[in-house]
């Protein structure tokens, strides 16, 4: 078990810069997932811990060790590979136990331990099989076994489920959390899908463009992201954003935008007046009652619930999740309720950062005594 | 039975498959299965190739063939030949690809080079080797006298068993290339992610090469061993025109012995004798190439 520093780290191709910086400090058995869009750097993140890549100034470390020089056979690592990486003229059995072959242990310890191994993956049965005749699924729980083998400080995953289909990947996914809790390692999984990263991670990375963007637990980062690219990042369906002016209105604050004037509670002291953007999560619209009156423009219903976009403003879209399935039809015209306790405010720009404390955390209850039960006001101004 | 249950659609398919392969069947048989039977046929004669006459003499030219010592000695130096110059052009050919698969700067530039020896006539390279063998003015025998390797000149090519060294080397300088290209074409298709694995799993850079590189080799590696067999067991040119079989016999493999018989002794029938005895022992090796590929198809 150790934790991962990494400090300050730049990695560049050439003239590209892949991470600009990289500031993140792993705890010891944590489960931390790194999530992004594609090319963000996750991958180049994970390999830089692994030792496949060199990063270009600042420092990794493993426990309590710089491993910036290390090769990866050194680092006391496992990694699964996407591509899973078996080797494919060994057996299954031969490929488990390839990490301790090539660190001498004797052949005859080697038996029981990938029968072990075998037994809590359940491929006991697969030992004498090739790589070439097993499933997807089966060939990831033999790379999963290769790098547990070994019991490494620091498990790195990437994407290890994406080549897998959706039923497998729940399945792997609960079985990859009960093996995070049964042995604490610290284990860096890289991934692309949310879902993944909100269920298994104790933290989540989220990066973008070569920066840390939060790094918080799942549940945080969904509540309270830090800031716009986050805010849009996390959350299917999307939060509504959209762009307007941050204006002081009495001794409070509001949001202006075509036509449209929102009251705004538990901004932050450094909050200014300008260019920002609002966003709303689709469970904090409420369509029903309200001030504010909107046009139905589509529905997508899931069975359990319905996802219904709803123009509020000429060219102001928002989108709400109702339960069940709403006699909702396309035209029809619906009050609408924007829940500004839970809205979000960000600065301007694609990554502008939080300007809003969130209803229910301590500090914005610090900041803000003030229960506004908030309505949103508009100025009537609907088509 | 599958007949039966043909419809008239497969039929028709059926017979459109074979007239698209006779022409096919017809050349073979013209071009492989007429001069393969008349070589059996003609070395069951005595024959006198200037003017072809000729008496019927049964197996007597293989029972001379077999009695006569010199069928094994060439049958040996055939051998010697083939294993020498097959075994170093297979461990400069993997070590060259190996090279020449790393990022250098001037790969592709040298990836072009690497094909000059097996690109150039034989006749041409023969003679540019004799200049560097000669022992009176030869540049090998100058460079060694005079980086006092050597005191006196080496007579690479008239003295056993420089002789049959001198050839096997230049056997496999010309033939090489031929095993990078076929090798480099593999290694760019082995998954990077092996070799990441393997590190990672604690593999050095030797180990990586016999548990990741070899492995992946050893399909393509068999083709070329057996091709390159074949071509080895029959290579003419090139021992003929650098030492003619000499000195006295000792680098005369096969093939020589029957352009010997044939156009030198004017023994046609005896030529085909030995040819045919070498097509027996170079079967050996096709039925092995046939077997190898046809596991891997299967598989
Ligand atoms: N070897 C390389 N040479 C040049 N650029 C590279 C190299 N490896 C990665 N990059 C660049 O670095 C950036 C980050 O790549 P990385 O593979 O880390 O992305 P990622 O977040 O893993 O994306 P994905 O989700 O698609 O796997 C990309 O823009 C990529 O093009
Ligand atoms: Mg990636």
């Amino acid at each position: 078990m150790a934790n991962v520093d990494f400090r300050t780290v730049v990695k560049s191709f050439g003239t590209f810069t892949a991470l600009h910086g990289l500031d993140l400090s792993i705890k010891s058995g944590e489960f931390v997932a790194l999530l992004g869009p594609s090319g963000c750097g996750k991958t180049t993140t994970l390999r830089m811990l692994a030792g496949l890549e060199f990063p270009t100034s600042g420092d990794i470390i493993i426990g309590d060790r710089r491993v910036n020089d290390l090769p990866p056979g050194e680092r006391d690592i496992a990694m699964v590979f996407q591509s899973y990486a078996l080797y494919p003229h060994m057996t299954v059995a031969e490929n488990i136990a390839y990490p301790l072959k090539k660190r001498g242990v004797p052949k005859a310890e080697r038996g029981p331990m990938v029968a072990k191994t075998a037994e809590m993956l359940h491929l006991t049965a697969l030992l004498d099989r090739k790589p070439k005749q097993l499933s997807g699924g089966q060939q990831q729980r033999v790379a999963l076994g290769r790098a547990l083998i070994r019991d490494p400080k620091v498990f790195l995953l990437d994407e290890p489920l994406s080549n897998l289909d959706a039923k497998l990947r729940s399945q792997l996914r609960a079985e990859l959390i009960e093996l995070h809790r049964r042995l604490g390692r610290t284990m860096v999984y890289v991934t692309h899908d949310q879902l993944e990263a909100m269920t298994m991670a104790d933290r989540i990375a989220i990066m973008e463009g070569g920066n840390l963007q939060q790094f918080a637990p799942p549940a945080e980062v969904y509540a309270r992201p830090a800031n716009r690219f986050v805010a849009g990042f996390i959350g299917t369906p999307g939060m509504t954003l959209m762009d307007g002016m941050l204006v002081q209105s009495g001794n409070g604050w509001a949001f202006e935008t075509e036509g449209l004037r929102l009251r705004l509670p538990r901004l932050i002291d450094s909050a200014k007046p300008g260019a920002a953007a609002f966003g709303i999560r689709p469970e904090d619209v409420h369509l029903g009652s309200g001030d504010l009156t909107g046009e139905v423009v589509l529905t997508e219903a899931t069975g359990h619930e319905t996802i219904v976009t709803v123009a509020i403003a000429p060219g102001v879209r928002v989108i709400a999740r109702i339960p069940g399935t709403p006699a909702l039809r396309i035209g029809d015209r619906v009050p609408v309720t924007l829940d500004a306790a839970r809205a979000h405010v960000f600065a301007a720009g694609p990554q502008g950062a939080r300007l809003n404390h969130p209803s229910g955390t301590a500090d914005a209850d610090e900041a803000f005594n003030i229960a506004t039960p908030l309505r949103v006001a508009s100025k009537g101004v609907l088509s | 039975m599958t007949t039966l249950t043909q419809t008239p659609l497969e039929r028709r398919y059926a017979r459109l498959g074979l007239l698209l392969i006779a022409p096919t069947v017809l050349i073979f048989c013209a071009v492989i299965i007429y001069p393969l039977v008349s070589a059996l046929y003609l070395s069951l004669f005595k024959v006198f190739t200037p003017t072809l006459e000729s008496s019927w003499v049964g197996l007597a030219n293989y029972r001379e063939l077999l009695a006569s010592g010199m069928f094994w000695s060439a049958l040996v130096n055939t051998l010697v030949w083939t294993a020498g110059t097959l075994t170093l052009q297979i461990v400069l050919g993997i070590g060259m690809a190996l090279v020449l698969h790393q990022n250098i700067w001037f790969r592709s530039l040298a990836r072009s080079l690497i094909l000059f020896p097996y690109f150039i006539s034989t006749v041409v390279a023969v003679l540019v080797w004799k200049w560097v063998f000669n022992d009176l003015y030869g540049i090998l025998n100058h460079l060694l006298m005079q980086a006092g390797i050597t005191n006196m000149p080496v007579d690479y090519l008239g003295s056993m068993p420089n002789a049959m060294i001198s050839v096997i080397l230049v056997g496999a300088w010309k033939y090489f290339p031929f095993v990078v290209i076929a090798v480099l074409a593999r290694l760019q298709t082995i998954p990077e992610p092996l070799y990441e694995a393997a590190r990672i799993d604690g593999a050095g850079p030797i180990a990586r090469f016999f548990d990741v590189t070899l492995p992946q080799l050893r399909d393509v590696l068999v083709v070329i061993i057996m091709l390159r067999a074949i071509w080895d067991f029959k290579e003419f040119d090139l021992i003929w025109l650098l030492t003619g079989g000499g000195p006295s016999s000792s680098t005369e493999t096969l093939p020589i012995v029957v352009y010997r018989q044939a156009f030198a002794l004017n023994q046609m029938g005896m030529a085909a004798a030995w040819a045919v005895s070498m097509m027996a022992i170079l079967l050996v090796f096709m039925i092995v190439y046939i077997r190898k590929t046809r596991d891997k198809g299967a598989v």
